[in-house]
């Protein structure tokens, strides 16, 4: 192989790393905190419980890492996983909402392990 | 008939407080699995993998629970709950959720 094809070879796979990675949502906590309306009622109220169709705590998201956030609103969205309220506001959601969102929720990452 | 009225409630008192039903101590014992990937104490440092160090003991069980049932599906969980008791769930639950990690936030 001539180095020139080595070096095409290596910027266009370079590319693709690249174009992949932006193909992912960047988050924004700052934004994300405007968008939690429809979380708080539930995520924000400590020791609050589900009502239906069981019951059990709503689980603490603060200082979760932001790439599960993401993972678990989009199989809300696509119908893996199954509780109804969670999955009827994660189909509102597009990309850059969960990103964000995840950013948010995220963040006190570093204060949550300190607790 | 006020002792029964005191009786009663003292009864509903206690039915409904939460049946925190698992043991820490056993649950650290079950975890090595479960560190691999969550981390000793539950605080993942992979950003994939969730931290469960401080959530809920509830939540964790409905999870572990609903990944044994196939309600959840997860091709990593599922062979790994296939072989937990309610007892190791249980355990493992109280385990974790005695952590300190994740918190309420606003």
């Amino acid at each position: 192989m001539k180095v020139s094809t080595l070096l095409l070879r290596i910027i266009s796979v370079g590319a693709l790393v690249a174009g992949s990675g932006a193909l992912a949502a960047e988050g924004d906590p700052v934004a994300g905190k405007g968008k939690t309306s429809m979380c708080v009622g539930c995520h924000g109220i400590p020791g609050y419980h589900t009502a239906f169709p069981e019951v059990y705590h709503v689980p603490k998201l603060g200082g979760q890492h932001a790439a599960y956030l993401v993972k678990a609103l989009q199989e809300y969205k696509a119908g893996n996983r199954s509780h109804p309220s969670m999955r009827a506001i994660a189909a509102g959601l597009s990309d850059q909402d969960m990103a964000d969102l995840a950013a948010y929720y995220a963040s006190d990452a570093m204060k949550a392990a300190a607790k | 008939m006020k002792r029964t009225l005191l009786g009663a409630c003292c009864l509903m008192i206690a039915l409904s407080a939460p049946a925190l039903a698992g043991d820490a101590d056993a649950g650290k014992k079950k975890s090595q699995t479960c560190a691999a990937c969550h981390g000793p104490d539950g605080n993942s440092s992979a950003p994939d993998f969730p931290k469960i160090a401080g959530q809920h003991y509830d939540y964790l069980l409905k999870a572990l629970k609903d990944y044994k049932s196939g309600a959840r599906k997860n091709p990593i969980m599922a062979p790994l709950v296939a072989n937990l008791t309610q007892r190791d769930i249980e355990d493992l639950a109280a385990y974790y959720s005695s952590q300190r990690g994740l918190v309420t936030k606003y």
